[in-house]
């Protein structure tokens, strides 16, 4: 009946992928005389074994929408306006470039800020860009979605467990996630699991698709995950369930561990989770016993606020202490790859001035997640595995602190933001807020597929190319060994390019050197960075036959890694007890305290607001704030629902289908109630993303009704509410109240009036970000040397160790001599003489004269120095200070080096 | 001979809709008619002791269809393989069809951009086993959960038959006696 023949002549089939979520599901596409005529899933490819979801089936849809925007937008009069002038591409931009330039010579770099969306870009070039052109402010919704999760694991046990071993596993804990609606691919690998036996315990407060397959399922409190954790590892301590040889070998901090998580019992736990103690119990014995077992990340984990970074931390440690760390079937390390270059290798991060990374905003708060806590991290990566964790995504400024300086010019004024695959409005916490920003800052670039509300008050808009017009790399985020390839189907149609040929061109026209820059497109990027398996035996001489013949590259299965050279944290050990953490001012061991808005830590705030809202989840069709405009998926959900339980919805007398205000301290929404009871009665679960592009600009003031059922308008963004620890703002366990939308019940000036803090009663800038409050207060971290510093040396905190500062040398308080580190050779503490073990005395570095050992009286005709370092080497007889004798001549080391 | 069915696995099925879109970017149906919804009660019981049960429709592809009985024209019909389609070259779009069908799988569509007005409804992906036999429908190859089965049922080989042969299953409304050929593997059950 298709009129479309897949078999005619001239048709080529083009190893495509699905780009509308993370899975990237392999897509062939039919093409055509340039076009693509069809689409399926693609049956070889591993991830979806030829299923495509309903995002996946649109691509078509998606590639000529009416609406899609094909050609560069210049703004032409007011802001918000809505008048554009079609410009070509490159005139718009060397008219980006040029004002750029003039906001870096007149303010600084850092007065350019970018903002991204999820990982469907190459972001790795957004980076590259930033890093030359000097500015540490970009930024992404990274803290909500597993970056403070991999930079907690990682400080904890060198690098983030995140590959789960699912077919040798015994049990699986899906912790907050949920397949069914948002990783189709894994739902199908779960349920075939659990068919050959794996047991399945799902943590979470809505009967979720994936909750209605789970063997155990916990419908705990929205937030109180950080509760339930510490409550598992307090039962599988005090139960016994852990696996000795791996603490004993292989952990640090046990005994701080055990006397800290005594207070956590599952008893304490309850009325913060809702749950039985004998369940949570329960739950913590089906993980323990059936080893190797596993836990998934979900979004949840980084989506609680203040309390998010404890969470992890107590599910590292669950982890670690029952074994299940990178051995078969558990959660195995993948490390960075060797066999093809990182994104980090490529990010030019060595561009970045040392006092330009001090800039960055949000790094002297939230400091894991930036400069601070990623330089301390990365470097000890690199002491292991030669290689560093990606420094996009891992490294960013905090996104709301970006938007608050905007609006408060503290810490510094932010005057120009290139937006580029995220429609903030939607997507950031806090949505009043972030729009005014968007209104108010002074120029403002969107780099999209449609037009959003960022877009609407953007000074240009740019076309981008879509999933089928780009060739992608898939390598999580960068951190994991294996790769995923596939090809440009056609090339971009219209005037749209790609995001990787924006920042290029922008690159090229703000003036950074085009040898910087030498790949003109993706292809050849990407040749570059596959190119190491060139000689692993994938002969290739282009990407695209890479994908042709190859498309992946998984090395081998490689379990212990740890056995080498230890887990890449500074003990070489799992530190249970962090000392990076530790460093950087936060617990060492999981710490509770309760999710941003409770009703046992404010039980004045849960008399006004009853309910407790969660939200952030994934639901089928849509992706974040994506695919609204597609009539194809759109019949499924035309408009927001929140789900209530039917007791509740009884009691207020709200029926299904009925439009109701959800409303929080900073705000309120509408959407339609779906009266089930898949959620506690206490509980109210309200979709994301909402926003309705088929109005248009009707509203100027918020267009496209970008406020009136965006969830986003009622999580917090207030820093007392974000996670110290990773920065992570407040999606889910906020106190609401809800009640129907009455006939006379129009929109209010107030629904769309924004504070800072957005808890404040009243509108407009209250508080300035630099003088508000963290969740908890840092806890200082310094160290005192148990040894007495000998005079003129140095105390480094973070590595404890007394140092010379002109030379890094460091002291060995057990000898009293100093220690060049990197070649291990003794020097005299008070001459600065090196000492020479094959003739047992010291040798003056600059002058090749000898002393003796004993008296520091020179040796006659000393010969020449022959080179010590290498004779120098671990000699295990070290001569014994004779700090007496020195003192006669009582050089200090600095003038013994002259 | 060949006789197509399909099995839908209840068991499996997390009510995605990714067939329903799928058939409709594949067929290019307007927005008015849809061959394949998905549907459900939604989550039943009492807090938390709730469950869920999705059940995909579709043509049934009955054995005695009341669609191919009732069509004056002849437009409506039965292939050897179990197929019932309809030949748009004789369809004149009198809705009979579309009343006769006692599971509503037949529905006429009065939007472009192709066969307005006309009766139409899912003949198993006929048009892909004309390009290449070994084809399945496209609900099936898309199905990420892989809760639709779709063989021959007088191929004894075939996952069909091994699944009907060996689990309980359950056809929708076999009363009416039109004996419909796609079967259900009910939620809870799966045993025989």
């Amino acid at each position: 009946m298709t009129e479309i023949d897949i078999n005619a002549p001239g048709v080529e089939v083009k190893k495509s992928c699905c780009y509308f979520c993370h899975q990237n599901c392999g897509v062939l596409a039919y093409v055509k005389d340039g076009q693509v005529i069809k689409i399926e899933g693609d049956p070889s490819h591993p991830t979806n074994q030829g299923g495509l979801c309903c995002r996946g089936n649109i691509a078509l849809k998606h590639l000529d929408h009416p609406a899609r925007i094909n050609h560069a937008l210049k703004r032409v009069g007011e802001r918000g306006g809505n008048k554009w002038e079609k410009i070509p591409w490159d005139q718009a931009i060397s008219e980006i470039a040029e004002r750029l330039n003039q906001i870096k010579a007149e303010s600084g770099a850092e007065a350019v800020a970018t903002a991204g969306g999820t990982l469907r870009t190459e972001d790795w070039s957004r980076r590259r860009f930033m890093n030359i052109f000097g500015s540490p402010n970009s930024f992404h919704n990274a803290l909500l979605c597993w970056i403070p999760t991999f930079m907690v694991e990682t400080a904890v046990c060198g690098w983030s467990p995140f590959e789960t071993d699912l077919g040798d596993s015994r049990c699986v804990i899906l912790w907050g996630f949920n397949p069914g609606a948002s990783g189709m691919p894994g739902m199908r690998g779960y349920t075939d699991l659990q068919k050959a036996g794996i047991k399945i315990i799902v943590v979470d407060p809505r009967f979720s698709e994936t909750a209605a397959k789970a063997d155990l399922w916990l419908p705990l409190r929205p937030g109180s995950d950080t509760a339930l954790a510490l409550a598992m590892v307090h039962t599988v301590i005090y139960e016994g369930l852990t696996n000795n040889d791996f603490v004993a070998n292989w952990c640090v901090g046990w005994d701080e561990l055990v006397e800290h998580i005594g207070q956590y019992s599952p008893e304490w736990a309850a009325p913060i989770t809702w749950l039985d103690p004998e369940k949570i119990r329960e739950a913590a014995r089906m993980y323990a016993k059936n080893t190797p077992s596993n836990i998934q990340w979900g979004c949840t984990a980084d989506q609680l606020g203040a309390t998010s970074g404890a969470g992890m931390h107590a599910r590292m440690i669950l982890r670690a202490i029952c074994g299940n760390l990178d051995c078969p079937g558990g959660d195995l390390i993948p490390g960075p790859s060797f066999t093809y270059l990182t994104d980090e290798e490529i990010e030019a991060n060595d561009w970045l001035p040392e006092e330009q990374k001090a800039k960055q905003i949000g790094s002297d708060k939230f400091k894991l997640t930036s400069w601070p806590g990623y330089q301390r991290i990365a470097d000890v990566a690199r002491e292991t595995w030669g290689k560093a964790p990606t420094a996009e995504w891992m490294c960013e400024a905090h996104g709301p602190s970006v938007f608050k300086a905007i609006l408060t010019g503290d810490p510094y004024p932010v005057r120009a933001l290139i937006v580029s695959a995220t429609n903030p409005v939607s997507s950031y916490g806090d949505s009043k807020m972030v729009l005014e920003a968007l209104k108010k800052v002074e120029f403002l670039v969107t780099c999209d597929y449609w037009m959003t509300p960022a877009a609407f008050y953007s000074d240009y808009v740019m076309p981008i190319a879509g999933a089928l017009e780009r060739p992608t790399i898939h390598t999580n985020y960068g951190v994991t060994d294996s790769i995923m390839c596939s090809q440009r189907a056609i090339q971009p149609m219209y005037d749209r390019h790609t995001d990787y040929t924006f920042w290029r061109d922008l690159a090229l026209a703000t003036g950074q050197p085009a040898d910087q820059w030498p790949w003109e497109n993706e292809e050849e990027a990407f040749y570059y960075i596959i190119y190491p398996l060139v000689n692993l035996g994938y002969p290739v001489s282009s990407y695209d036959e890479f994908v042709e013949n190859f498309r992946f590259y998984y090395p081998p299965l490689h379990f212990y890694k740890y056995g080498e050279k230890g887990f890449c944290t500074p003990s070489r050990r799992v530190e249970l007890k962090s000392s990076i953490l530790e460093e950087l001012g936060y617990p060492a061991l999981p710490t509770y305290i309760g999710c941003a808005e409770n009703e046992l830590d404010d039980p004045a705030l849960a008399e006004e607001y009853p309910l407790v809202l969660t939200t952030g989840g994934g639901f089928m069709p849509y992706h974040h704030s994506e695919q609204f405009q597609i009539e194809s998926v759109r019949y499924l959900y035309h408009d927001p629902y929140f789900t209530i339980n039917p007791a509740t919805a009884a009691k207020m007398g709200i029926a299904e289908g009925d439009w109701c205000w959800i409303e929080t301290r900073r705000g309120r929404i509408k959407q339609r109630a779906n009266v089930e009871p898949s959620v506690d009665p206490r509980v109210i679960y309200a979709q994301r993303g909402w926003w309705y592009p088929e109005r248009g600009a009707a509203d100027p003031e918020a267009p496209f009704g970008c406020l009136e059922s965006n969830v986003n308008v009622l999580t917090s963004v207030d820093d007392e509410h974000c996670d110290p620890i990773g920065g992570s703002w407040a999606n889910r366990g906020l106190l609401c109240k809800v009640y129907k939308v009455g006939y006379l019940d129009k929109g209010k000036a107030a629904d769309t009036a924004f504070s800072i803090p957005g808890s404040a009663k009243e509108p407009g800038v209250t508080v300035m970000p630099s003088e508000s409050k963290l969740a908890y207060e840092p806890i200082p971290f310094d160290p005192k040397p148990d040894f007495e510093v000998p005079e003129g040396l140095l105390w480094d905190k973070s590595r404890r160790v007394a140092y010379q500062e002109a030379t890094g040398f460091v002291y060995d308080p057990a000898s009293g001599w100093l220690i060049d580190q990197s070649s291990q050779v003794y020097y005299d503490l008070y001459t600065g003489y090196a000492f020479d073990p094959t003739e047992n005395n010291l040798v003056d570095m600059q002058t090749g004269k000898r002393y003796d050992l004993e008296t520091r009286a020179e040796i006659g005709a000393a010969p020449e120095a022959a080179a010590p370092e290498a004779a120098a080497v671990a000699e295990a007889a070290k001569p014994a200070a004779t700090a007496e004798t020195a003192q006669e001549q009582a050089p200090t080391a600095e003038e013994g080096k002259e | 001979m060949t006789r197509y069915v399909m099995v839908m696995d209840q068991r499996r099925c997390i009510g995605c809709q990714s067939c329903s879109v799928a058939c409709r970017t594949w067929n290019d149906l307007p927005m008015d008619i849809v061959y394949n919804p998905v549907v459900t009660e939604g989550v039943k019981g009492e807090w938390p002791h709730v469950h869920v049960n999705y059940t995909p429709l579709i043509c049934m592809h009955c054995e005695k269809a009341p669609c191919t009985l009732c069509c004056p024209t002849g437009a409506s019909q039965k292939d050897d393989d179990g197929t019932v389609w309809i030949d748009y070259k004789k369809c004149m779009g009198c809705k009979v069809c579309v009343q006769a069908c006692p599971y509503g799988a037949r529905d006429t569509s009065e939007m472009s951009p192709r066969l307005e007005r006309y009766a139409r409804k899912c003949t198993f992906c006929r048009d892909r086993r004309q390009m290449n036999p070994e084809a399945k429908p496209y609900c099936v190859d898309t199905c990420h959960q892989k809760a639709r089965i779709f063989g021959d049922l007088d191929d004894p080989e075939s996952e069909v038959s091994r699944i009907i042969g060996s689990v309980e299953t359950v056809r929708l409304m076999e009363d009416f006696g039109t004996e419909p050929q796609i079967y259900y593997i009910p939620a809870l059950g799966g045993q025989r």
